[in-house]
């Protein structure tokens, strides 16, 4: 929400004593401002629900042939490979950024499918996005390099044959520790429930119901992406046990605080894991022994995409393994492609943090899309962040 | 407008034509002339507002839509669902319950803090500074309240500015992030320059005759300000409340950056379901326009009550 700004008239030829009307126009301005303010927020939330609302302001050039509209999470874009592209292919790229795959999803409902010819949704929200039928096949003969997919990437649980998507990038999700205070080396998620008095209110969580839900339920036996209502009971019950030394529940918030020492140990994503790791050599990222998430970013071509064959283009420049190895190496993310793997440097290859053994990745699961569950998992979410 | 101007009596028969349709000329000119100046902020109010608004109001009524799924029949499931027992406890209830905590806590430091300084400032500070004094009490609010509230992280956390000031002096550090007290004061804080204005544009007008002459008969300083100043200013303190109630009531960032794990508030649980996993729009619009609803109650309040005591002078 934006902050309100008073209007200049307050003090601009402010006369030294204001009349009683005057004053009660202050009051009622006041008021009224407050009140647009807080409806524009319930509207800014809800105007994507009808398509009559307008996708976005650029969404009048998205037909020009030689413009590429690409929605993207920020990681993946840069000048230098938006410059690179069209300096190779004539194509000018127009690049979008979202921090949520719901955010997105919000907005491709709203119209914007019509405008994007490129949008990088992770697993769960390739499946949710292909039940609302909002994906196009992806034809294989024009992805050059498709066979070099690692064996894992070739048919994964949300995609199957990757029939609307094509896997771009991936990482884990696991636990960020400082060792230097944490002695003992943390191994599992159990560490956190052992551990609970050290750890408490010195610890954080990722703010993503699945995530967190999906890790404890691994530490259960469960499957991360479980529908059962008693393993979701079981799992938010164990939560319920380590909430009072949880200090919050951040995707970001945790990084310069793990860094300087206020905190011990956050759960993470590989990438920022990784990242942090380079900041204090002190912190350490593991993924732990019962098995983590692990999350894959996807390159897919909306149903309504303008200029599918920049579309194409576009995947086949961002793909080949010299490009991706330079993009990836810089990202910290791990590659689900044979000989973009070879092209990454040896530290980053063999740093079984980014790229961890078989043994571990085997007992990784990716998260599902649980369908009418996710009502369970919300209701339960609220009372673990509210109680 | 020359033309409408009532012409001047002439004697002859069609005089009395002219002035009728004149008078038509007049009256369609009035019904007119404001509604071309009202029109644009109208037009505005009415798409960006009020259409929306009713939007919401419709989707609030569908129980449990998801946008790309097809809509079930009308009712009020969504409203009944905000009194839902999860584990023997009204768990929406407790975050709306939390929200206003947040909100009255907030307003109550606000009004603690805020009146002495618009007091100072309207009152006892230099004429000539109190431009000065307001323009640079209003000065944080030109940074994003983003920004502020990282800020209060830098300054809150346990090796942050805060406990290092403490330090210095030997006093126990204090561990105030991700608390609820964390809240209200980023909150407060974010707010308080709103309080300051409104209830400097209300002491500025305190007819200060009235604190002469109770002095005069014999009341105290602290009579004084209980029996003249308060009741005088008391439409400013209950604008400058609830102004900050409102706002507060619906702000995102601040319990979301100082909270911690236990902050959810109503602007987080309509956010949650609009753009979190559930994706549950008609809960997410039912929950908006109960929040909606609250707001439009406090802002009633403030007008009837704004009224009466403005006509009271």
């Amino acid at each position: 929400m934006p902050p309100v700004h008073p209007s200049d008239s307050r003090f601009s030829g402010r006369s030294p004593r204001l009349s009683a009307s005057r004053r009660r126009f202050l009051q009622l301005s006041g008021a009224a401002l407050s009140g647009a303010v807080l409806t524009n927020c319930a509207r800014n939330i809800g105007s994507g629900s009808t398509d009559a609302s307008p996708a976005s302001p650029a969404s009048s050039s998205g037909g020009g042939d030689n413009t590429l509209h690409v929605y993207s999470w920020s990681a993946y874009i840069d000048d230098d490979l938006l410059k690179s592209f069209e300096q190779e292919t004539g194509i000018k790229v127009v690049a979008d950024i979202y921090d949520s795959n719901e955010t997105m999803l919000a907005k491709i409902q709203a119209g914007g499918g019509k405008q994007y010819s490129i949008i990088y949704p992770s697993d769960y929200m390739v499946g949710q996005m292909a039940e609302l039928n909002l994906l196009s096949p992806i034809d294989k003969e024009r992805v050059p390099g498709y066979s070099d997919l690692l064996a894992q990437w070739k048919s994964p649980s949300y995609d199957v044959d990757n029939k609307d998507s094509i896997p771009y990038a991936w990482g884990t999700t696991g636990l960020v520790y400082n060792t230097e205070v944490l002695t003992k080396p943390v191994t599992d998620w159990s560490y956190l429930w052992d551990n609970k008095k050290q750890l408490s209110g010195k610890m954080t969580l990722l703010n993503d119901v699945r995530e967190v839900m999906g890790f404890t339920l691994k530490s259960l036996g469960f499957s991360n992406s479980s529908k059962d209502p008693k393993q979701i009971e079981a799992a938010y019950k164990k939560l319920a046990q380590l909430k009072p030394a949880i200090s919050s529940f951040t995707t970001d918030g945790w990084r310069d605080q793990i860094v300087v020492g206020d905190l011990l140990l956050s759960h993470a994503y590989s990438v920022d894991g990784i990242d942090a790791m380079a900041s204090n050599p002190k912190l350490q990222y593991v993924i732990p022994s019962s098995g983590a998430t692990v999350w894959t970013d996807t390159i897919v071509i909306p149903k309504a995409a303008p200029n599918v064959d920049a579309a194409y283009k576009w995947i086949a420049y961002t793909i080949n393994p010299e490009t991706a190895a330079t993009v990836l190496a810089r990202l910290k993310f791990a590659t689900p492609n044979r000989k973009t793997l070879e092209l990454l440097p040896k530290e980053l290859r063999e740093n079984p943090a980014l790229i961890p053994p078989d043994a571990v990745l085997k007992k990784c699961e990716v998260l599902a899309n649980v369908d009418t569950a996710t009502d369970l998992y919300d209701r339960y979410w609220t009372q673990l962040t509210s109680g | 407008m020359a033309t409408s101007a009532p012409l001047p009596p002439v004697p002859g028969a069609h005089s009395s034509t002219d002035t009728v349709a004149a008078k038509l000329k007049r009256k369609l000119v009035s019904l007119i002339q404001p509604t071309v100046l009202l029109g644009p902020a109208g037009i505005w109010l009415f798409l960006l507002l009020v259409v929306p608004t009713l939007m919401i109001l419709e989707l609030s009524l569908i129980p449990g839509f998801r946008p790309g799924e097809p809509a079930g029949a009308y009712g009020l499931g969504n409203y009944t669902k905000i009194f839902e027992l999860i584990d023997g406890q009204p768990i929406y209830l407790w975050v709306i319950a939390r929200s206003v905590l947040f909100s009255v806590g907030s307003m109550l430091i606000c009004l603690f803090l805020g009146f002495p300084v618009a007091y100072w400032i309207a009152i006892m500070a230099p004429k000539r500074w109190q431009n000065l004094l307001l323009v640079s009490f209003v000065l944080p609010l030109w940074t994003s309240s983003l920004l502020r509230s990282y800020a209060w992280i830098t300054i809150l956390r346990p090796t942050g500015v805060l406990n290092s000031l403490l330090g210095v002096f030997n006093l126990p550090p204090v561990d105030i992030l991700n608390t609820q007290t964390a809240v209200m004061i980023g909150l407060a804080y974010n707010y308080l320059p709103y309080m300051v204005l409104i209830l400097y544009s209300s002491l500025e007008k305190l007819d200060q005759r009235l604190l002469e002459a109770a002095s005069d008969l014999g009341a105290t300083p602290q009579q004084g300000f209980w029996k003249v100043t308060v009741p005088q200013t008391l439409p400013g303190i209950a604008a400058g409340c609830l102004l900050v109630f409102i706002t507060n009531l619906g702000d995102f960032v601040v319990p979301e950056l100082l909270g911690g794990a236990s902050s959810m508030t109503m602007a987080r649980l309509v956010y949650n379901q609009f753009l979190g996993a559930t994706r549950n729009w008609g809960f997410g619009s039912g929950l908006s326009m109960v929040l909606i609803l609250g707001v439009s109650i406090a802002i009633a309040l403030l007008l009837k009550y704004g009224d009466q005591k403005a006509e009271d002078f």
